[in-house]
């Protein structure tokens, strides 16, 4: 089992080398694009961590290596394992093959369902349908939230929802110890 | 009866301790229904095992409120001894979570009662991934290998079932492997599940049942991780929580990195001038940062903005900003009150400890 301490630290080095890749190419940086490097390279650190063995990470990582400007800082980050994982992003742009498919499958479930709810009696079926509708759309919701959710099911959804919870809790701690040190000691 | 099977299974597998007889135990039960009930063998590894073990485990919550007897799931025997430890074996609590969750299940006394609830928390508070603990499972069937042979614990299983009522699919369960195998994401192959009194039992339904007991599975787990998820009861709402959850974690990272490109003119975090920032009393530092973190997860929200306000104002950090932002989540508490204990420089020792723990 993987222990939080590893991971954290993991992400730890993955995002300190990701500083120093990023303070290196430019000189000056307005705050709000610190922030956006700090966070962008947070993430793939985060990402990283995984090693591709989680959707979520690998739909992190194309969807960072998608732009231009911060394609090559993944790439440094990465290292080796980059073209390794950007092949893994084709595989996910296979998903994009999948949601139209998927897409195409609920267009027909829904109207399959039409016509079934007509037929059905509608006062027993009246509160189930309205949760199962209130599911869908939190699912909907949390498919939004994760990144490449739209692509999975159900099942891997919620795997990939507990796996990601726990790798944003890492990144929020390493974050919150790394800023809060830094600003004391900046301020002593 | 107990007993008995316990000797059995010492006298001929002397290499499992305490922790796994449990364990053995409860897997030789399903390991000789198996052998009662499925005809042909089936092609698949363990894997499938895996997958019938872990579906129980939030069944074994529900049984300990429902009346209804136990639903017991099969899984192929045969194809334990194919197993020749493919998968990783990383820790025994996941295991005895499991076999925890199964004495639960079969009935078993107060004590294994007991070491569910414990096992469960534990585990399922430093679980990672589900998919791990899945993985574990095989070799747990590797050691119960021997004992698979043993009739007189196989009477005693089916007197068990006998309180049970059952419809026996056997062919619809291959259809439901086929279903399940081609939807799942996992490399679990197939799922034998036993349909209920009452239930419909063609392949369609079976499927849709194993698949939502999956995903029943999974919500548990998740309910657990998040705090304040185990008392609501209802998908809906355990999906709302969840998705506020992620939805304040994803804020976080947001604000959080903001505030470090504010801290540093450029992108440099010069980790070194933060650890010789250090003075004197590091390991006094080191384990209320360290048990800190660790509860960060369980820490319910107070709702005392006012103490969080106060212990900012302890900080030499002046941000109000930030504390606005960051006052409605449930992890600055037990940060603020590490902070409050020291005075700013013993403050700045123990989060340069944090950082140095994590690297």
């Amino acid at each position: 089992m993987r222990s939080p301490g590893s991971l954290k630290q993991e992400f730890l080095k993955k995002w300190i080398m990701g500083f120093q890749r990023c303070s290196s190419s430019k000189k000056s940086m307005s705050v709000l694009d610190r922030k956006k490097a700090i966070k962008l390279s947070a993430d793939i650190a985060m990402a990283s961590a995984r090693k591709g063995t989680t959707c979520w990470s690998r739909a992190l990582i194309a969807s960072a290596s998608k732009d231009g400007s911060d394609k090559h800082l993944v790439e440094q980050i990465l290292g080796p394992e980059s073209e390794r994982l950007i092949l893994m992003k084709k595989f996910s742009t296979g998903a994009l093959v999948c949601s139209k498919r998927i897409r195409s499958k609920k267009i027909l479930k829904r109207s399959c369902g039409i016509r079934r709810t007509r037929k059905c009696a509608p006062q027993a079926a009246l509160a189930s349908s309205i949760a199962k509708r209130l599911v869908r759309k939190r699912t909907q919701v949390l498919k939004s939230l994760i990144p490449g959710g739209e692509f999975m099911n159900e099942v891997s959804l919620i795997e990939e929802t507990l796996d990601y919870i726990i790798s944003l809790r890492a990144q929020v701690d390493v974050m919150r110890s790394l800023a809060i040190a830094s600003e004391l000691v900046n301020h002593n | 009866m107990e007993p008995k099977a316990r000797t059995t299974e010492t006298r001929s597998n002397g290499t499992t301790s305490d922790g796994d007889e449990a364990v053995a135990l409860e897997s030789l039960q399903f390991t000789d229904e198996i052998h009662r009930l499925i005809s042909a063998p089936s092609t698949d590894n363990a894997s499938s095992f895996t997958a019938l073990l872990e579906l129980p485990a939030p069944q074994a919550v529900e049984l300990l409120h429902s009346p209804e007897s136990a639903k017991l799931i099969a899984a192929p025997a045969p194809n334990v001894e194919d197993i020749k430890g493919s998968f990783h074996f990383p820790s025994n609590t996941s295991l005895i979570e499991r076999a925890a969750r199964f004495s639960v299940f079969a009935g078993d006394s107060n004590n294994n009662n007991n070491k569910t609830g414990s096992a469960e928390t534990t585990s399922n508070n430093s679980s990672q991934n589900p998919q791990k603990e899945v993985k574990s499972e095989p070799a747990e069937t590797e050691s119960c290998q021997p004992l698979v042979s043993d009739p007189t614990v196989e009477k005693r299983s089916i007197k068990r079932k006998d309180r049970e009522k059952k419809v026996k699919g056997s062919t619809k369960k291959s259809k439901t492997a086929a279903n399940e195998s081609s939807e799942d994401a996992e490399k679990l192959p197939y799922v034998h599940v036993r349909a209920r009194r009452g239930q419909a039992t063609d392949s369609h339904s079976l499927a849709e049942r194993a698949r939502r007991e999956k995903i029943n599975a999974r919500m548990k787990l998740l309910q657990e991780l998040v705090p304040g998820c185990n008392k609501i009861s209802g998908t809906a709402l355990v999906l709302d929580e969840i998705i506020n959850h992620v939805q304040s974690l994803q804020r976080q990272v947001e604000f959080l990195s903001m505030r470090l490109a504010a801290v540093n003119p450029r992108i440099d975090f010069n980790l070194d001038s933060i650890f010789t920032a250090e003075s004197g009393s590091l390991m006094d530092g080191n384990f209320p940062s360290m048990v800190m973190p660790l509860m960060w997860p369980e820490v319910q929200v107070n709702g005392n903005r006012q103490q969080y306000q106060q212990q900012w104002h302890f900080d030499a950090i002046q941000q109000p900003i930030w504390v606005r932002e960051e006052v409605c989540n449930n992890y600055i508490t037990p940060e603020n009150s590490l902070l409050s204990y020291d005075s700013s420089a013993n403050s700045a020792t123990l989060h340069s400890n944090q950082v140095k723990m994590e690297l």
